[in-house]
């Protein structure tokens, strides 16, 4: 098991009376510079400190123009903690490729990362969610092609000598010759983020890169999820590695379970509440009709439709208690998934500075070695029925 | 009443579904992009006085093919496929909205291939000030506002009663062909939104007689955009239904016969 301490980067202070989404429309007349300043600094020192605590890894990731994560650039993160840091691999999940015109920008800055931190960069890539499509207005009808086209792009960059040439449908580049190129060869490991998409699994079996389940669904809908991704790595002929996935959740602990509660939950309720409305929009064109049918099995748990405690808890939302029950929650859950990621959110909507270290030391401290112990790096996950 | 059938005809980017019904002179009609067509009380009235033929945009009804068009200017190309497989050479087209809009291209690409031209609250243009509202991040219910001037229209009641459906109850059933109705927008006309740059300044070589109609409560397409049309191409006037808004097709069919009746007669 490999763990990760992934920050979303949220703007904890919009104002009490606005009720409207967090995305696309947001006034950005609410943004104050002088909260920016506090929290980029702040966010960076946390996810700095899980190094300290014995993390594998941090996880930065890329939204433009909402409340909900203000990191349009997980790039620009990204180089600050690999200077900052000297051993934690840093995953940029991901850059949302469509936006990048030419991508050989993504190959570009990548493999920046890769150089500064020595190799340490875990690479990936998204299609872009939804709002995006309408805060870069580009052809959601276009997406998945351009996603499939882009990643080419890069690929042809990192592996193969230039100068060369990729004329497609939608990037015409003469001269592919990107310095500098990735220190790990042949290029970093790459991760793909997925909300239940057929095409994307289907994509990420294919190239053997790894399956990340997007968060904030019933927990029975991870259990479908990467079920369905196994299987498509069935269909290409092998047996998935754990590594090949990572289950993204909101981890609290504290030192009771009623303790954990009262801490978190009013911070829990700001992030559903304030800054995940809006983030479901689907434009059209976006997936396919297969993978919309997929998608809308989930979509009556999205986290979106909750409204108390006992539904957060039921459905396993967000893993929330004391070292012991969060153990015991993740123990359950990863046996189950067979991730061989965990990807905790330990930083959440409104959670101020001091609860965020607490929870992350207790954490490291307390829960993370038992998991350890329970999977060790390169075994199998799975009971062997649910295999 | 003259019966209005489907039939599917085959093209280079697949099947298309095309409706046709009547005789008389042939009349092309292009729908907006709710697709209507499916028992529209206007096909059965043109069809009293034409040789009706509707083509179905692929993406819509049952028309296949829409990965391979990329843009109006692909829709404009089809459309000139399917003319030809049908033998018409210079009907008069009516088109509806984002139908109006690849009747524009059409004619302005081919001026030889319109008898008549009539644009019911056609899109096409952008006009700074006077900007078509979003049809592609809004509700049913808001969307019905728009469409309809009469609130109480079967359509505008079933998108009103959607959007206040529980989620957990919406199926796939209920929202597949909206989406891909939509994601077939998408394609014309994301970005630019529902507009070609250049439409504006080829309009002059539209040559075909000209009708603009438009409905006078149409929210969605403000009235700029009709009178841009008819002050760009020669010799178009302007007609304004009242009591009519953007799907003036479905609201006022009988009024809008009579217009292409004795406008393309």
């Amino acid at each position: 098991m490999r763990f990760f301490s992934f920050h979303l980067m949220p703007y904890p202070a919009l104002p009490q009376d606005y009720d409207g989404p967090a995305w696309v429309t947001c006034p950005n007349a609410f943004f104050d510079p002088a909260v920016g300043t506090q929290v980029y600094n702040r966010y960076i020192d946390e996810l700095v400190a899980a190094e300290d605590l014995g993390f594998d890894g941090v996880c930065v990731n890329e939204h433009h123009q909402n409340a909900y994560g203000i990191m349009p650039s997980p790039n620009l993160i990204a180089s600050i903690l690999a200077r900052l840091t000297s051993r934690v691999r840093i995953a940029v999940v991901g850059n949302a490729l469509p936006l990048y015109d030419p991508p050989t920008r993504v190959a570009e800055e990548f493999a920046m990362i890769d150089n500064i931190s020595g190799g340490r960069l875990i690479a990936g890539f998204v299609v872009g969610g939804g709002p995006e499509y309408y805060s870069f207005s580009i052809n959601p009808a276009h997406a998945r092609e351009r996603f499939q086209e882009a990643h080419d792009v890069i690929m042809k960059a990192w592996t193969e000598d230039g100068p060369s040439e990729f004329i497609g449908r939608h990037y015409r580049l003469r001269f592919v010759n990107t310095w500098p190129k990735p220190v790990q060869k042949p290029h970093p490991e790459v991760w793909i983020p997925g909300a239940g998409s057929l095409e994307t699994m289907e994509f990420v079996a294919r190239h053997h890169y790894a399956y990340m389940g997007i968060p904030y669904f019933h927990i029975d809908v991870f259990d479908r999820q990467f079920r369905l991704f196994r299987e498509a790595c069935e269909k290409e002929g092998y047996t998935y590695d754990p590594a090949q996935a990572g289950w993204l959740t909101p981890i609290y602990v504290a030192e009771t379970d009623e303790q954990a509660r009262r801490e978190f939950e009013e911070h829990w309720w700001y992030f559903v509440k304030r800054l995940l409305p809006g983030i479901d929009i689907q434009p059209p064109g976006y997936t396919t009709l297969r993978s919309i049918e997929n998608i809308m099995k989930g979509r009556g748990t999205f986290a979106l439709n909750l409204d108390t405690w006992e539904q957060t808890v039921e459905g396993q939302y967000a893993i929330v208690g004391s070292p012991e029950t969060v153990y015991e929650q993740l123990e359950a859950n990863l046996t189950r998934l067979g991730t061989g990621n965990l990807l905790g959110l330990f930083q959440l909507g409104t959670l101020p500075a001091d609860a965020t270290r607490r929870n992350l030391e207790l954490f490291a401290r307390e829960v993370m070695p038992r998991l350890r112990q329970r999977f060790p790096e390169g075994q199998p996950m799975l009971a062997r029925s649910a295999a | 009443m003259t019966a209005v059938s489907a039939e599917l005809l085959p093209t280079r980017v697949g099947k298309v579904q095309v409706r046709r019904g009547g005789t008389g002179s042939p009349l092309v009609y292009l729908h907006s992009a709710m697709g209507e067509g499916e028992g529209l009380a206007l096909f059965d009235a043109l069809a009293g006085s034409f040789a009706l033929v509707a083509p179905v945009f692929p993406g819509f009804g049952e028309s296949e093919g829409i990965e391979q068009i990329d843009d109006m200017e692909d829709a404009t190309f089809h459309l000139l496929d399917v003319l030809d497989t049908l033998g018409l050479d210079a009907p008069a087209v009516v088109g509806t909205s984002l139908g109006g809009w690849m009747a524009a291209e059409l004619a302005t690409r081919y001026p030889d291939r319109v008898g008549r031209l009539v644009l019911v609250n056609p899109a096409g243009l952008y006009i700074q000030g006077a900007e078509i509202k979003d049809i592609f991040g809004r509700g049913p219910d808001e969307m019905a506002e728009d469409l309809f001037a009469d609130q109480s229209q079967p359509m505008a009641v079933m998108m009103k009663a959607f959007a206040q459906m529980d989620q957990a109850d919406v199926t796939f059933e209920m929202v597949a062909p909206q989406y891909q109705m939509l994601a077939a927008v998408a394609r014309l006309g994301w970005d630019p939104y529902l507009h070609d740059p250049k439409l504006r300044k080829r309009l002059h070589r539209v040559t075909a007689p000209t009708l603009v109609v438009r409905g006078a409560q149409d929210t969605l397409i403000p009235a700029a955009h009709a009178e841009t049309y008819v002050s760009e191409i020669p010799g178009a006037r302007l007609e304004t239904v009242e009591g009519a808004a953007h799907l003036l097709p479905i609201e006022k069919p009988a009024e809008l016969a009579a217009l292409v009746g004795s406008f393309c007669a």
